[in-house]
């Protein structure tokens, strides 16, 4: 008997979103269980629903043969199950050990036992093998140790089943096996561990089940060691119907923008850019291919100047922008759409009128002498508005009050209202519904038959084939694989690739990458 | 389209409706609670909250007294406004009123002060000493991330005691022993506007900066930097704005108000001296209006005003009666309290259902912002 | 200069000292179980003043140690009613620790004039009562020291002594039992206690309500012993001198009590240096606290950023 199994589980999120579709899932007691699939599958949901953050529509969860439903974590705590999240959530100058008991601290009368607690968490961490200094302060310490005080938090609370949310993610490729040993010496003992990944060949390493999901559905669960690397890379991606967008021929030989051994750290310490090279040209789409988190974010805001490099050469038009600012960069032509349109792409109290014009107000136009000229901006606000076809009440609306899909389109018209030389552009249409989004797509596609060199990087497979003229896939902060787009170039072949499965040979690469 | 016009004309409307309403409903408890507490304590409670309510309307001298105090109060309205419109808390306000005092004085009763040029440069004096003590918080927080709060109230105590110091020690004084200053040459002072009251040139100058900080906020580019760091920082960065910089010169132009006030009681009719602890914590007060004018300089002159209607009338109401003045400072507290919050109390929701209109929920930024 | 020193380090200036430090001390470990839960109080002035109309008005009726827990209970109360404003109304909590400050200037003086029949002033009308001193003098008994140790123990006030004792209190409750934990962690970084099941709005209320009962005892202390009476703005900016000692004592305990001593002394000496040199004005040392809070909240930024930085390097 399964120890833990969903039944047909349906989440629909308000907004109609649906996560999960009649979700199955049997985790047998004492085994590694991986839950795979792309971005917006619906793996999250699932872990938050067995985890009580959420809770379904519909099904039945099934612990021990006995039906549950967890309101919230504290429930979920109690009947043994315990999750790892990807932000952890540490008080950064608290000792491990009072980090793992923080909640439920042994205790006489009000003394906290403190000898007790460290010494508990001392046996806890090498009964698992989950080697980390109970005293040193959180902060301290290296990101693979601090998963270790995440998921002893989880073990102090008796858990039995382990929920660990993309665990890897974060962990250098030694620390990874460190947590494997780990994993390993927890199923010795009788826990249970599932965890959510995207990176293939770990997954075949370490577990024994694979759920595979996509799109909110399950499609399959094998055994790990009878399947391989390619079908499992076939059933997570699929075979959709790609649409492609009609593009216009245009002249790509000039180029606009060129990386060159670019490296970005990131705020852990790690390259998560790791020596990337790239050049866009005018009027082509290069799409930027890669499961969320492999550096893609970092490279567009290093280039849009938001983000500060290691080290490496950003051009445009062989002028070197390193040391220019965000507002000297917009001058020679880049324009931006940000991954996140309400924190960093939008201000939610402005009027729209205010919105279109806020990265132009160095521009005569719209303000001479320190003045804003309020008839020129309100005159661009209509004409963006029409243009755009944005719903909305009127120039000067608090742009707050608009749906997902108009405030895409407030940021997109803001930034194709001119045409830029270099647009960079992230997640255009995620959370945006679909006349939304075919406007956009027409709206990007314009702006590269005009001449505009675009950068494109989005988690959506089907997006970056209808659009692009060549797609780069980044793995690891690096380019691995590089292709013209045909019409015969499947998801499943760029999915090996994402996947980190293989790496495309040099000379293949050359002419794509150009 | 060609809808816009009057739809936007209409939500305008409904913006100003649906404050007012909250004021005046937060007002109207205020006032509830103090009329409760006059009923108990008072001996003559009816009396008492008839001079509240008439006394200051009553003779030209205290409407001078009322438009006078509605002058100052809207400067220091403005003050904070403007910092309440970037985000920033900075409580300066009352130091820089006294170094701002401070600095028209020793303009003022230098050979400069028997000149046409006094109230000019002494109004020019007090702003930038305020501007300076509104910049140093603002600078600390920029570059180091102190606390602006922290240092701007440390700024407002050691004004007091370096004006408190020199008063008793340096300044000229008539008579040994007295904590204030000489009085000013007449032409250092603002000249009345109505004979034989309050009324003076700082009334124009309340005028004048409330348009002023109107137009700089809404009508030109620092003033929309300003707005759109304090919507969303993050955001007025990838725009190419720099919020230190904006946030810094926010605090230092809300500071220079600050300035103006201190010369608007020193240089004023009412007092025409610098006297030892002159402000009485009005420059506080100027917290309430920002708030209930949701930091919107054109509502600023109304609501301060009203307050000062009613400041006003403690007063006379603690001459007149046996109910002491300070009783306003409840009816102060509360009304932040509500204003500040989002409530909804119970009654407005009953409220709005008899009215068969959704209640719509208050926001709890001081600029009353989503 | 020799008579500076004397006096300085003479029995009679430690004892003004621990006098002119109580209150601040209280106030100054209110602020800091604020803060640690991540709530700047900046209503400890006004909880303060209220604490002192509260405790003289009911020493006038009871026993000094009924007015002392008065003045605690309404601290506690208007700690309370920050708490609902900020976090169930989600006021700003700067807004409304100044509201506060508001209510307490203006409603201190209205409830003044009310129990004194008219007098603004000072309660001076009022027959309100003192906190006794702790004799300590069976302690000259002692050969060699004694008289030394009666000379600078005896005599001070209960609540100095409490206030001692609730240094230390403080330090273990928040080092040494969960709660603390509990709480410390809520103010440093709130979703780790919050995965963890601790119920937030509920640690920070308690932090408010506490903070609120010990400026109340503060200004219990003010009025009952520092000086004995009611005057209209007694605390004198001591309540926003403490939030400056909390930062100071570098957030803890200890140096909140070392804090509130340097600013402590230095009210005392401007109540005495004026006698000694008349030509340092009392107005300039009444200013240094609030100087050294400024040049402290400077140093702790520059650290703070390079620590920042540092760590970004890594």
């Amino acid at each position: 008997m399964a120890l833990i199994e969903a039944i047909g589980v349906t989440k629909v999120y308000p907004g109609g979103l649906v996560a999960n579709d009649a979700v199955n899932l049997s985790v047998e007691k004492g085994e590694v269980h991986a839950v795979v699939g792309e971005n917006g599958a619906g793996k999250s949901t699932l872990m938050k629903i067995l985890f009580g953050i959420e809770q379904m529509n519909g099904g039945t969860l099934l612990l021990d043969g006995k039906s549950v439903a967890f309101a919230n974590p504290r429930e979920a705590i109690d009947a043994g199950v315990g999750m790892v999240f990807q932000h952890f959530s540490l008080v950064p100058s608290f000792a491990v050990y009072e980090n793992v008991v923080m909640g439920s601290e042994p205790h006489r009368g009000i003394r906290f036992e403190r000898d007790k607690a460290i010494s508990e968490v001392r046996a806890l961490s090498e009964k698992f093998r989950l080697q980390v200094d109970p005293l040193q302060p959180t902060r301290n310490l290296p990101v693979g140790q601090q998963q270790r005080v995440e998921i002893l938090k989880a073990l102090y609370r008796n858990a039995r089943i382990l929920i660990l949310d993309e665990p890897t993610a974060v962990l250098a490729p030694q620390e990874v096996q460190e947590l494997f040993v780990a994993i390993r010496s927890l199923v010795e003992q009788g826990r249970t561990v599932i965890f959510i990944a995207h990176k293939l060949p770990e997954v075949l390493e370490i577990s024994d089940t694979i759920t595979v999901m996509r799109q909110g559905k399950t499609v399959g669960q094998v055994k790990t060691k009878q399947i391989t690397e390619k079908e499992l890379a076939t059933m997570m991606v699929g075979r959709e119907v790609t649409l492609r967008v009609d593009r216009k021929a245009t002249d790509q030989s000039v180029c606009v923008a060129s990386v060159e051994g670019l490296r970005v750290r990131n705020a852990r310490g790690t390259d998560v850019v790791d020596g990337l090279d790239l050049k866009v040209h005018a009027g082509e789409i290069v799409g930027l291919v890669g499961v969320e988190g492999n550096g893609q974010a970092e490279v567009l805001e290093a280039i849009a100047g938001l983000r500060s490099t290691k080290s490496g050469t950003i051009k445009i038009a062989d002028e070197d922008i390193g040391p220019l600012t965000v507002l000297e960069r917009r001058w020679r032509g880049l324009a931006s759409i940000p991954e996140d349109r309400l924190s960093e792409g939008l201000a939610p109290g402005g009027s729209v009128a205010e919105n279109l014009v806020a990265t132009k107000l160095a521009d005569k136009r719209y303000v001479r002498r320190g003045l804003l000229d309020l008839n020129a901006i309100k005159a661009n606000a209509q004409a963006l508005i029409q243009r755009f076809s944005i719903r909305v009440n009127g120039p000067n609306a608090p742009v707050g009050t608009l749906s997902g899909g108009n405030m895409q389109k407030v940021v997109v018209a803001r930034e194709l209202s001119e045409q830029p030389r270099l647009l960079l552009v992230s997640q255009p249409t995620r959370g945006v519904d679909l006349g939304s989004t075919q406007f956009i797509w027409r709206t990007i596609t314009d702006a590269r038959d005009q001449g505009a060199a675009v950068l494109m990087s989005s988690a959506d497979l089907s997006e970056l084939l209808a659009l692009s003229d060549r797609l780069l896939v980044i793995y690891r902060g690096r380019i691995v694989a590089a292709f013209l787009n045909r019409p015969d170039l499947s998801p499943e072949t760029l999915g090996t690739y994402m996947l980190g499965l293989s790496t495309q040979p040099a000379e293949d690469m050359k002419m794509a990458l150009r | 389209m060609t809808d816009a016009p009057t739809i936007v004309a209409s939500t305008r409307w409904q913006t100003i409706r649906r404050e007012t309403g909250r004021a005046l409903g937060a007002a109207l408890i205020a006032l509830a609670v103090t009329c409760i507490i006059v009923f108990f304590t008072s001996k003559a409670p009816l009396e008492a909250l008839t001079t509240l309510a008439t006394a200051p309307a009553s003779r030209i001298r205290t409407i001078g007294l009322w438009i006078d105090d509605a002058a100052k109060l809207t400067i220091t309205g403005l003050a904070f406004s403007l910092v309440f419109h970037a985000r920033q808390f900075s409580m300066g306000v009352q130091g820089q009123v006294y170094i701002g005092a401070l600095a028209a004085t020793y303009v003022v009763l230098s050979p400069l002060g028997v000149t046409w040029a006094a109230i000019p440069l002494g109004m020019l004096a007090a702003m930038l000493a305020g501007g300076l003590w509104g910049f140093l918080p603002g600078y600390a927080k920029a570059r180091l991330g102190a606390n602006e709060i922290v240092s701007s109230l440390m700024l407002n105590y050691i004004a007091i005691e370096l004006c408190n110091f020199l008063v008793r020690v340096s300044l000229p004084k008539p008579l040994v022993g007295v904590l204030t200053t000489n009085d000013f040459p007449d032409t250092a002072v603002y000249p009345a506007l109505v004979a034989n009251t309050r009324i003076d040139l700082g009334l124009i100058w309340a005028l004048v900066a409330v348009l002023i900080v109107w137009f700089a906020l809404y009508r030109t580019s620092w003033g929309l930097k300003l707005r759109l760091v304090g919507h969303n920082a993050r955001f007025a960065e990838y725009s190419g704005i720099r919020p230190t910089t904006i946030m810094v010169s926010a605090m230092t132009v809300s500071g220079m108000l600050g300035g103006l006030l201190g010369s608007m009681f020193v240089q004023g009719q009412t007092y025409g001296k610098l006297t030892v602890l002159f402000e009485g914590n009005l420059a506080f007060e100027g917290i309430l209006v920002a708030i209930v004018a949701r930091a919107r300089p054109l509502a600023v002159p109304f609501v301060a005003l009203a307050y000062a209607y009613l400041r006003q009338g403690a007063q006379l109401m603690n001459i007149r009666t046996d109910v002491p003045a300070e009783v306003i400072g409840i009816v102060t507290a509360l009304i932040i309290l509500l204003v500040s919050s989002t409530y909804s109390l119970p009654g407005r929701k009953v409220l709005a259902r008899l009215f068969r209109r959704e209640p719509k929920p208050a926001t709890a930024s001081a600029t009353g912002e989503v | 200069m020799m008579e500076l020193f004397w006096t300085i380090f003479s029995a009679a200036f430690v004892v003004t000292v621990i006098r002119t430090t109580t209150p601040l001390l209280l106030a100054t470990l209110g602020g800091l179980i604020a803060d640690l839960s991540g709530a700047l109080n900046v209503a400890l002035e006004g909880q303060m003043l209220i604490g002192c109309l509260t405790a003289v008005i009911v020493s006038v009726y009871m026993p000094w140690y009924v007015a002392v827990l008065a003045g605690v209970l309404v601290g506690g109360l208007l700690g309370l009613l920050m708490a609902f404003f900020a976090l169930r109304m989600k006021a700003d909590i700067i807004l409304v620790g100044f509201a506060i400050n508001i209510l307490a200037a203006g409603g201190t003086v209205f409830a003044l004039a009310l129990a004194t029949g008219g007098d603004k002033g000072t309660s001076i009308n009022l027959v309100s009562k003192a906190i006794p001193g702790v004799d300590l003098s069976f302690l000259g008994g002692i050969p060699g020291i004694g008289p030394v140790l009666v000379s600078f123990l005896s005599g001070h006030s209960v609540l100095s002594w409490i206030a001692a004792f609730l240094v230390f209190a403080i330090w273990y409750f928040l080092y040494r039992t969960p709660w603390g934990l509990w709480l410390r962690g809520v103010g440093e970084y709130p979703a780790a206690p919050e995965a963890a099941g601790i119920p937030l709005d509920k640690v920070r209320t308690w932090s408010l309500i506490v903070s609120g009962a010990l400026a109340g005892m503060g200004g219990a202390q003010l009025a009952m012993f520092n000086y004995v009476g009611f005057t209209r703005d007694m605390t004198a900016g001591r309540g926003f001198i403490a939030l400056g000692a909390v930062l100071l004592g570098a957030r803890h305990p200890i140096g909140a009590l070392l804090a509130a001593l340097l600013f402590g002394a230095f009210e005392a000496l401007a109540v005495v240096m004026p006698g000694l040199f008349a030509w340092v004005p009392a107005e300039l040392i009444r200013m240094i606290p609030f100087v050294v809070t400024i040049l402290a909240l400077v140093l702790f930024s520059i650290r703070a950023q390079r620590a920042l930085a540092l760590r970004g390097a890594r």
